[in-house]
């Protein structure tokens, strides 16, 4: 291309990107148009806007507006556009922010295109019910999760550590722990510490044999349950087996990049399974996943969670070619090759086996892992009322008071748990 | 040096007064030297403290993923060149396509700024007219709202207009100088010019449009080029307005674009992300270096007077 | 009638751009922001009226509320003042005849370049940690620093260095206020003996002081508004133990997280008070030490 043809060219593009984007959409002949919006990262950009491709090459009339932005930055525009009424059609959606939407009355029941446009026969019946709001089914789970205790397993057999990643009890942790310690002489810690880690506290309440709220949304933790936990952490804290505490409240609520087990400082930390292909990402050596540690006859603390959903907005124009894509999407054999693992495990049986051979090394584990903890896990927790992500904030505030030793655990449970009261009966 | 002079002999002839001219001079010179030095080594050392955040975020545009956050070194242990063009290249639409979108956006909004903010500054601070100080005080209290509550009622006024996923609710703003940093800071420059001009002109029988273009603009070279960098750098930099208005990925701004690489919570290309933040910080540097100019043109035409 | 209109009609021609932005884009926005202080709002349903409960709570059950007040109170006092001087101090170093001038301004404007992207999050955490480049430094000197991000005590100072650091708006600002200083005015004062501090005190002081208050003005808005640096060092959250809870941190996450745009209004007219008085009075005070030119007869 020569200079000047180039500079035409981009003249061209200008013109025609200021005009299309500043006077009117960028509609084309399709007379139909749905969006779709979702958070994402450059991995699942990719393989979804080539699943729109896909789309719209057998939909012609149809015409799909991908959406995409981070995590972050995704719910302050959903937001802003539910509250102006122009949500996308179809939005991603998340377990902790389901239950707003839901009964806010911000997304769509699907329970009347099952069977029609929507075929959800051979799906598994668990994780699909993670979807469920009141009765219905509000969201369509587009892969599903589990708690995972990352480690490195170069550390863990250099040091020796023993163990079975699936039936392994606190105790066996803390002698693991203990091991990676003194054989590397203090170098690498033996894991992060989870005092900060809502998800691992749910988890050690669960196997007390209840749950954090009951289905009416009633707090149901006990302040025993938060104290005992906090002391587990405190005491391994102590005896200088896990990181210390300054940098534990550094880490704060766990941005992957930060923590021990990538930066190299420990040799395990605590993530949802489908985080372990970016895990693996930011690290040279290879990792393992376990389970979070048992109690000797406790109840089971893990449970397998839709990780992303797919709701049908209150503003979609078009929910037959809405339902159309979103049938295509989780039943599709070449659209599911596409998006393949990268937002959780799928819900069908047939995909899950259409995906096995074409598997990388990591995502075999996060496969493995998945069939592995099947019979180990309880059922999925009720949903958590309005006001859990507060609780949840109001968690990370007291934990960094505990854990810099301002306040005692006891006195600190005492006090969280009656926050967390108020914050419930607030948020009604 | 004063003692010196002093304590030399009691009376004084004229090659003595020569003699301490000369001493005095050579001691300034040095003076001077000796400051300059100083000056120039506080400036280096500060330097450095200053550009260090910067060459550790080029250092990590050269890293792989894995070593940007085990390794604080500002030397990468292996080059990772290809960073860039697959940042580049690697979200699903082109950077040049965010970089076309992003000068778009700016050029019109630097152009919308200067002229309505210039214009406004120049109603409060050289005319008089009833109902001005009034219109200055809710001038000031638009600057103090938070922005994200009014962000709501903005976007469904936006939206009725249908300007929703256009570039309009980013640029005619800036035209309408809803920006009133920028008429306050020409405010406080126009302010500072001497009344006689203005008077001087009006005798002369020039109108206030005339004074405006002829006198005030010229006269305020060091504020609107200070205006045009900020305008510039805050217009490029702008990631909320973008964020709510624009839903189309090809019509995302380049602040969109560095956010797609980053998802904390799963996989993410923090070494594309940080070559695409130092590539997108060269254009800024560029016009900073350019327009700074303007500023110190000020001294030439001010020095006129 | 038409008197008036001779004498008013030049402003109010000129002043028609800003009019028109005012009242069609931004009264209609600020208005209801006002309307929304007074009611239930969770943006999916329509706002419900509940008169003053919002402010009502604020003042009365919200700790959290006084605590988000307090931190960014002490912000503004630390981080304005020390920007400021410092800004000023770097100014008139650059504005005195150095050759290589244009290259530092330009290295000392880099920082605030970088604004709050998540590189400035990543590398300020790195920076200060409890092992991290600011403690191996004091190590040298025989100090041991504390973990300054993760320490509840210290974490506000991390920010208020970073506030210094960015210090390039208001420098540029005081640099074109220098430059705007005729220079002859120095040259008569330098013939007539007058030391160097003397020509600070006379001249640039009296002079730049438009431009002072002007940037003391607009940093401490911008102080009091500060919400990306807050937000990205902390996570969002305004953690360590709510030592970064800034107002509007606070703010963001009642509308946006809790789904409390009403009770967000609330604490937003709540600060728009507290910056107007703030503003207030440093208007007020102006008329003493501020003396513009055509105001001088």
């Amino acid at each position: 291309m020569t200079t000047m043809t180039r500079r035409a060219a981009m003249a061209r593009l200008a013109a025609t990107a200021a005009a299309a984007t500043a006077f009117g959409s960028m509609a084309s002949a399709q007379s139909r148009r749905i969006r779709h919006f979702w958070w994402g990262n450059p991995e699942r950009d990719r393989r979804t806007f080539e699943v729109i491709d896909l789309f719209q090459a057998k939909h012609p009339d149809v015409a799909v507006s991908g959406e995409t932005i981070g995590w972050n930055d995704y719910w302050t525009k959903m937001a802003t556009q539910t509250a102006g009424g122009n949500m996308a059609d179809l939005v991603q959606m998340d377990y902790r922010y389901l239950f707003e939407y839901a009964r806010r009355g911000a997304i769509r029941p699907l329970d009347e295109f099952i069977g029609g446009g929507l075929d959800l026969s051979d799906f598994d019946k668990g994780p699909l019910e993670g979807g469920m709001v009141d009765g219905k089914l509000y969201a369509l789970n587009i892969g599903s999760n589990s708690q995972v205790m990352t480690y490195n397993t170069r550390i863990f057999d250099e040091t020796g550590v023993e163990f079975d990643p699936i039936n392994w009890t606190y105790d066996d942790m803390i002698a693991a722990i203990t091991t990676v310690n003194d054989k590397t002489g203090g170098a690498v810690k033996g894991t992060d510490d989870m005092s900060l880690n809502i998800t691992m506290l749910e988890a050690w309440i669960q196997q007390n044999g209840r749950g954090f709220y009951d289905p009416e949304g009633n707090v149901t933790a006990t302040p025993e349950d938060v104290a005992t936990y906090w002391q587990f952490w405190a005491d391994l804290r102590d005896a200088g087996l896990v990181v210390d505490a300054h940098k534990t409240v550094a880490l704060g609520n766990s941005k992957m990049n930060e923590q021990g087990l990538v930066t190299g400082e420990t040799a395990m930390s605590f993530n949802w399974s489908n985080q372990l292909v970016g895990v693996q990402s930011l690290m040279t050596d290879p990792i393992g996943a376990a389970m979070i540690p048992h109690k000797p006859d406790g109840a089971p603390g893990q449970f397998i969670k839709p990780s992303m959903f797919m709701s049908l907005s209150r503003d979609a124009g078009d929910t037959e070619a809405a339902i159309a894509y979103m049938n295509d999407w989780v039943n599709g054999p070449e659209a599911t090759a596409i998006l393949g693992l990268e937002r959780g495990i799928p819900c069908s049986p047939k995909v899950r086996a259409a995906l096995a051979p074409n598997l990388s090394p990591v995502e075999s584990l996060s496969v493995s892992y998945f069939n592995a903890i099947q019979d180990k896990v309880g059922p999925l927790p009720p949903p958590a009322p309005k006001g859990a992500g507060e609780v949840s904030d109001a968690f990370m505030r007291t934990s960094e008071s505990v854990v810099l030793g301002n306040i005692a655990p006891e006195d600190a449970a005492v006090q969280f748990i009656e926050d967390s009261q108020s914050i419930v009966e607030r948020a009604l | 040096m004063k003692t010196n002079v002093i304590d030399a002999a009691v009376p004084l002839g004229e090659e003595d007064f020569a003699a301490i001219g000369a001493q005095l001079r050579a001691a300034r010179h040095a003076r001077e030297r000796r400051s300059r030095l100083m000056k120039h080594v506080f400036l280096i050392v500060f330097s450095f403290i200053m550009v260090y955040p910067m060459l550790w975020m080029l250092a990590s545009s050269f890293k792989p993923d894995n070593q940007i956050f085990s390794n604080l070194s500002l030397w990468p242990s292996e080059f990772r060149w290809e960073n860039y063009p697959k940042g580049w290249n690697g979200l699903s639409v082109s950077f040049s396509r965010f970089y076309l979108n992003s000068t778009v956006v700016t050029v019109l909004s630097v152009i919308g700024n200067l002229l309505s903010c210039s214009f406004a500054a120049y109603a409060f601070a050289r005319l008089r007219f009833s109902g001005r100080d009034f219109f200055f005080g809710l001038m000031m209290m638009t600057l103090m709202i938070p922005y994200h509550v009014v962000l709501i009622p903005q976007y469904v006024l936006f939206l009725k207009l249908g300007w929703v996923d256009t570039y309009l609710p980013l640029v005619v703003p800036k035209f309408l100088a809803s920006d009133a940093f920028f008429i306050f800071l020409m405010v406080q420059f126009f302010r500072q010019l001497p009344r006689e001009l203005d008077e001087a002109a009006m005798i002369d029988g020039c109108s206030p449009y005339k004074i405006f273009w002829a006198i005030i603009l010229p006269l305020s070279l060091p504020a609107m080029g200070t205006a045009a960098i900020f305008s510039l750098i805050w217009t490029w930099e702008d990631f909320l307005a973008p964020l709510i208005y624009l839903n189309d990925i090809k019509s995302y701004t380049v602040p969109l674009g560095l956010r797609l690489f980053v998802d904390q919570e799963s996989q993410s290309a923090y070494g594309q992300m940080f070559a695409m933040s130092v590539l997108s910080l060269v254009p800024v540097i560029i016009f900073f270096l350019a327009f700074q100019k303007l500023i110190i043109r000020g001294i030439a035409t001010s020095g006129l007077k | 009638m038409r008197k008036w209109l001779n004498r008013n009609a030049p402003g109010y021609v000129f002043l028609m751009p800003w009019l028109l932005g005012f009242f069609l884009l931004a009264l209609g926005p600020i208005l209801t922001s006002l309307y929304m202080s007074f009611t239930r709002y969770d943006m999916v349903s329509s706002p419900r009226w509940v008169g003053l409960a919002n402010y009502d709570y604020m003042f009365t059950r919200d700790r959290r509320f006084w605590k988000a007040l307090d931190v960014t109170m002490w912000y503004v006092v630390l981080s304005v003042p020390t920007r400021l001087i410092m800004a000023l101090g770097v100014a008139m170093l650059l504005d005195k005849g150095l050759r290589t001038i244009s290259i530092y301004r330009a290295i000392f404007y880099l920082p605030s370049l970088l604004g709050s992207s998540i590189a400035i999050a990543i590398l300020w955490r790195q920076l200060f940690e409890g092992d991290g480049v600011i403690n191996a430094l004091l190590a040298r000197i025989g100090i041991e620093g504390p973990n300054w991000i993760a320490n509840p005590d210290t974490s506000l100072y991390t920010l208020v260095v970073l506030a210094m650091w960015q210090f390039g708006s208001p420098m540029l600002i005081f640099l074109a206020g220098l430059r705007s200083i005729p220079r002859d005015l120095y040259e008569a004062a330098e013939i007539d003996g007058a030391s160097r501090y003397r020509q600070f005190f006379r001249i640039t002081l009296p002079l730049l002081a438009p431009v002072i208050f002007f940037n003391l003005v607009l940093q401490t808005i911008e102080a009091f508004k500060t919400f990306s640096s807050a937000f990205i060092i902390s996570n969002g959250t305004g953690a360590p133990a709510d030592s970064l809870l800034f107002f509007t941190v606070y703010l963001f996450n009642e509308a946006f997280k809790f789904f409390r745009m009403g009770y967000a209004s609330a604490l937003a007219w709540v600060l728009l008070l507290i910056i107007a008085f703030f503003t207030a009075i440093t208007f007020f005070t102006s008329k003493y030490w501020v003396h513009y030119e055509n105001e001088r007869d």
